[in-house]
């Protein structure tokens, strides 16, 4: 009989073979001395192709950058940080199988999830089983650290949180909806789970801020949608004052050139919540006046030295500005690199122990710090705003800052309704 | 001595077994049985697919329904219906086997490509069907949370170990059950079926029948497939249901060999191998498993182990060749 | 399901001229890339899996001539000829060997070249999205017909597209070149026993259904973000329209295409979640009841 088994078993030899080879050198280090300056293996799994290739890109600069400083300084007594990407090419299960290699094959002590939010659900399975430190950067779900049932002790999350946006969006919506009479609203917004709890956060806390506003309608686009022209059509029957989106990047831009030859911005005030994102705004070849939209990320938001120069730096090593996934991954480094030398180690529990309740200095905190919260295991205090746009730097000449005060009154409140708290 | 066909195979199917309990000592490390676990699901899928297409002859672009399907339903069972896992297990095959019963009834009437893409639009029907249906489904994101897995029979699923000495047994006797319905007088009504339906008309036998059957057997390991991939990831997602994972059965049949029994095994082996190595090389993964892919459609026709076997025939050795890839059936 | 919005908008002038004519504006593009689908399955009996990267190829020409000299009729014209050149030696190098060969493995030549253009065109143009914007010429406020609304550009797309398919429609049924197209479909072994050098009408078909892809990807641009991939979701749409329209028929892909237009311009006032089912659902009762598609061909 065909021996397949013993071609396999040779064919997987030899690349263990090739592999362990290549891995040494790689780390271009004496054989002799790679005990004692063992690398800090971090794992990130990621997006790294199709549509939101993007995400990961930025992403990994962003790690990429915090790492070389971080090195740069001497890392963790002699042991420096290096960084192994993995693209699941967007699909959960691959993203699972990724996390599972880097760890249990690649020997990461620590993974950055990197993942969008559907990745990230699969990849906290996996840590629920491994136990190995995780920070998600990217996943901006609030269940996934909100509920106590998918929490899990070694996760944590650097990533802004659909609430804190939603009571944000609605505060500033309400009160533009005030000065400006916008009573009718319309939401157009992708169909999956971002976009549709998104928006129904956003439309609830709206009626709480100005209850006078009166929804006449939800268009619901599919992720990647190319052509919008149902849902221009659907929106300029009902004639809304206001629109409320929460589309992103290409799919954003294609629904704001294809709006705007209809002339619906001309009637309509679109508040679209992912507009102000360096990538997004200068793609928008014809950015229509008096977009309002979140501070995704904005290099002059926080108005601080700290701030503009990360984004220089960012800009001068990758040649573009960075993306609001950037931040969040530069965050994620800076907690991680406080714990590490806190601890003095990279055990997974210690790390966890040193990363409750810690409070750093950082260039994206609304006052200048930034807390990873212990009960939940998110960060809060980070600066998020929202302001009109203009075609030209610096695209959001104003912005109005959220209250973190309000932001976690309405979230304890909001947590105690679904059930987590 | 004269051993039954069957006798044969079962003693293999139990060495196989035993190889395979024992390999975790070689290869120690949770890497090597995450492989064989991921591969065991793929293995039963694309075999299950291969009744259809190789020995049926019925080329189905929507075998992934049925991946999905048990994926899910295996997993909700779990999650939300909180019984035990042989009952769950046993759940979906029935509701594998009834699903595929009722979309065979319609597609097998269709010939040739129509039955190709009508098994598709089912196909996407149910993918949309979980992207719509969030409460249920969770939607985009899958089945958050975790799949419980209580003990039975003192099998622990949580146990990485139990995992994989179950996925190890449920596949090696989901092949042999495969092999045992295929080499059986059904198996060989089927493939006269796939070669020359008229004639089997003549002999009494209705052809739809025989289809029918093929479709719904091929319908319920395809749904043990998914269940196994549903423990490996504690979850379910829409991707199980997409179209990509019928394109990637096809391509693992044809990577192995169509003709050849073990040939979706061999491929399946061949993918994932290729599949993991390429992703840590290179982040251009497309390009490569492209290029790979177009010289084995343009070169190795017969697959691995088709061309494997031609070569080991050419050489004078058991006189077995690997038969000639299957041609679509009533395309005269 | 909100079928009372449903029934509002079809008690409304104004609603149902705008979803009808949304509806066009979707499906005419749509019209284009299923034509060539349409064709090369009723001359070469081979579905071109690929074809959507054939849109995608065409989009981003047309992307990169516009930007290189600020042309649109340029890029158009450019985009359209570059993917039918690049359709044709991708015939003649790859596809042909695979004419006659089991459904599959044509299917896996495409899928390979999918996977290689997908990653080819990130390498080149980058992963990020890219945007061409609305040329001069179009940026004009739309026109209002009967309540209705109806932005220039579309109406420009419109206009286009029915030209196109009027002359698709002469040079299959009254050309020279048309008979021997149609008669290269029926019999291809007698075509060639009459001196007709059949892969020259093969290369050309494909030619031709790339050129029309290609045509609709530069269509596309000004109102399209364009990224690696984007090709795959005008794939699924175009196949339904050719399935349901019938394989061969152009007329079909038309009708298809309308018909698709017109289910996602309604569907999405009543059913706005599950449109895409909506589709998928139409497609399987067409091919329940008529497998062959609406105009299609028997066998």
């Amino acid at each position: 009989m065909f021996d397949t088994k013993g071609t396999i078993r040779q064919r997987r030899n030899f690349i263990k073979a090739a592999g362990a080879l290549t891995g040494a050198a790689g780390l271009g280090v004496p054989f002799i001395s790679r005990a004692q300056n063992k690398p800090i293996r971090i794992g990130v799994p990621t997006i790294l192709s199709g549509r939101v290739a993007q995400l990961g890109i930025s992403s990994r600069n962003a790690i990429s950058m915090e790492a070389e400083k971080f090195n740069a300084a001497g890392g963790l007594g002699g042991r420096k940080i290096e960084i192994i990407t993995r693209d699941s090419k967007g699909k959960p299960d691959e993203a699972a199988n990724n996390t599972r290699q880097l760890i249990n094959s690649e020997g990461c002590e620590i993974i950055i999830s990197a993942e969008s939010s559907a990745g990230a659900f699969a990849v906290q399975e996996v840590i629920r089983e491994l136990k190995v430190l995780c920070i998600h950067t990217n996943s901006e779900t609030s269940s996934l650290s909100a509920d106590p049932k998918i929490r899990v002790p070694t996760a944590f999350r650097t990533a802004r949180q659909g609430i804190h946006d939603a009571i944000v969006s609605a505060s500033y919506a309400g009160s533009v909806a005030k000065a400006k009479g916008l009573k009718t609203w319309m939401s157009c917004s992708p169909d999956y789970a971002y976009g549709r709890d998104n928006t129904s956060l956003f439309l609830e806390y709206l009626k709480r801020f100005h209850p006078e506003v009166e929804l006449v309608g939800e268009a619901w686009p599919k992720l990647f949608q190319p052509d919008y022209t149902e849902n221009i059509t659907k929106i300029l029957q009902a004639k809304p004052q206001a629109l409320y989106s929460a589309l992103w990047a290409g799919d954003l831009v294609s629904f704001v050139d294809q709006a705007s030859i209809y002339g619906l911005f001309m009637q309509t005030s679109l508040f679209a919540i992912n507009m102000a994102d360096y990538t997004t705004l200068t793609a928008v070849k014809n950015l229509p006046a008096g977009i309002h939209s979140a501070t995704r990320y904005i290099k002059t938001f926080p108005a601080s030295s700290d701030n503009a120069a990360w984004a220089d730096s960012y800009k001068a090593e990758y040649g573009d500005y960075p993306t609001n996934w950037s931040w969040e991954n530069a965050l994620a480094v800076g907690f991680l690199v406080s714990a590490m030398r806190k601890t003095k180690s990279t055990d997974a529990t210690k790390l966890a122990g040193a990363l409750r309740g810690m409070k750093i200095k950082s260039p994206f905190g609304a006052d200048g710090t930034i807390t990873m919260r212990a009960e939940d295991q998110t960060t809060i205090g980070y600066a998020l705003g929202w302001g009109m746009t203009i075609p030209k730097e610096p695209y959001v000449p104003n912005v109005t800052p959220g209250d973190w005060k309000t932001i976690l009154e309405y979230e304890t409140e909001w947590k105690k309704k679904m059930g987590y708290a | 001595m004269i051993r039954s066909p069957i006798a044969r195979d079962a003693l293999i199917a139990v060495a196989a077994i035993l190889v395979l309990a024992v390999l975790p000592l070689v290869f120690p490390g949770q890497a090597f049985s995450d492989f064989v676990i991921r591969l065991s699901a793929f293995a039963i899928f694309a075999t299950s697919l291969n009744l259809l297409i190789g020995y049926g002859g019925m080329v189905s672009f929507g075998h992934g329904l049925f991946y999905g399907l048990g994926a899910y339903s295996f997993a909700l069972l779990l999650q939300k219906g909180g019984i035990s896992v042989p009952a769950a297990f046993a759940l979906t095959v029935t509701i594998g086997g009834a699903v595929a019963a009722v979309i065979g009834a319609i597609c097998i009437r269709l010939k040739e490509i129509y039955f190709s893409f009508l098994t598709l639009a089912f196909q996407m029907l149910l993918y949309s069907l979980i992207i719509a249906w969030t409460p249920l489904t969770g939607g985009d994101q899958g089945l958050t949370g975790g799949v419980p897995r209580p003990p039975f029979l003192g099998i622990r699923l949580d146990d990485p170990q139990h995992l994989y000495l179950f996925c190890c047994v449920v596949l090696v006797v989901s092949l042999f059950l495969m092999r045992h319905i295929v080499e059986s007088p059904f198996g060989y009504t089927l493939r006269m079926v796939r070669d020359n339906p008229r004639r089997v008309g003549f002999l009494g036998v209705q052809a739809w029948r025989i289809r029918l059957l093929a479709f719904v057997v091929a319908g319920i390991f395809g749904s043990i497939g998914g269940t196994l991939m549903s423990l490996y990831v504690s979850s379910a997602y829409p991707d199980f249901a997409y179209w990509t994972i019928s394109g990637e059965g096809v391509f693992m049949i044809l990577l192995g060999g169509i003709g050849v029994f073990l040939g979706p095994l061999v491929g399946a082996t061949l993918l994932l191998l290729l599949s993991d190595t390429v992703t840590r090389l290179t982040e251009y993964f497309g390009l490569v498993l492209g290029v790979v892919i177009l010289c084995f459609a343009l070169g190795l026709r017969k697959g691995l182990l088709g061309f494997a076997l031609d070569a080991w025939a050419k050489r004078g050795g058991a006189g077995r060749s690997a038969p000639r890839p299957a041609v679509t059936a009533g395309k005269d | 399901m909100d079928f009372e919005a449903l029934l509002s908008c079809f008690s409304s002038p104004s609603c149902v001229i705008t979803q009808t004519t949304g509806g066009l504006i979707s499906g005419m593009l749509l019209f284009l890339v299923a034509a060539g689908l349409s064709l090369i399955f009723g001359t070469l009996k081979v579905v071109n899996f690929m074809h959507g990267s054939l849109y995608m190829l065409g989009a981003y020409f047309a992307y990169t001539v516009y930007a290189l000299s600020g042309n649109y009729a340029l890029a158009v014209a450019g985009a359209a000829l570059g993917v039918g050149l690049f359709a044709l030696i991708f015939e003649r190098l790859l596809m042909s060997r695979v004419y006659g060969s089991d459904v599959l493995l044509q299917l896996l030549v495409c899928y390979g070249v999918i996977l290689i253009l997908d990653d080819a065109v990130k390498i080149i143009w980058g992963a990020q999205f890219l945007s061409m914007g609305m040329p001069p010429a179009f940026q004009r406020p739309p026109l209002f017909i009967a309540g209705g609304v109806l932005p220039v550009f579309y109406l420009f797309l419109i206009v286009i597209t029915l030209l196109v398919a009027a002359g698709l429609g002469f040079l299959i049924a009254g050309t020279r070149i048309g008979k021997i197209v149609r008669a290269a479909a029926i019999n291809p072994t007698m075509t060639s026993a009459l001196g007709i050098n059949t892969a020259v009408v093969f290369g050309g078909v494909f030619a031709l259904g790339g050129l029309l892809a290609g045509l609709a990807g530069a269509l596309a641009v000004p109102v399209r973000s364009l990224v690696s991939g984007m090709g795959f979701s005008i794939l699924i749409e175009s196949f339904i329209v050719t399935v349901i329209g019938g394989m061969g028929s152009v007329a079909g892909a038309l009708v298809g295409a309308l018909l698709i237009g017109l289910v996602r311009s309604f569907g999405t006032i009543g059913f706005p979640l599950f449109t895409d089912g909506l589709m998928f659902l139409f497609m399987t009762a067409v091919l329940i009841v008529r497998p062959s598609g609406l105009f299609g061909k028997e066998g």
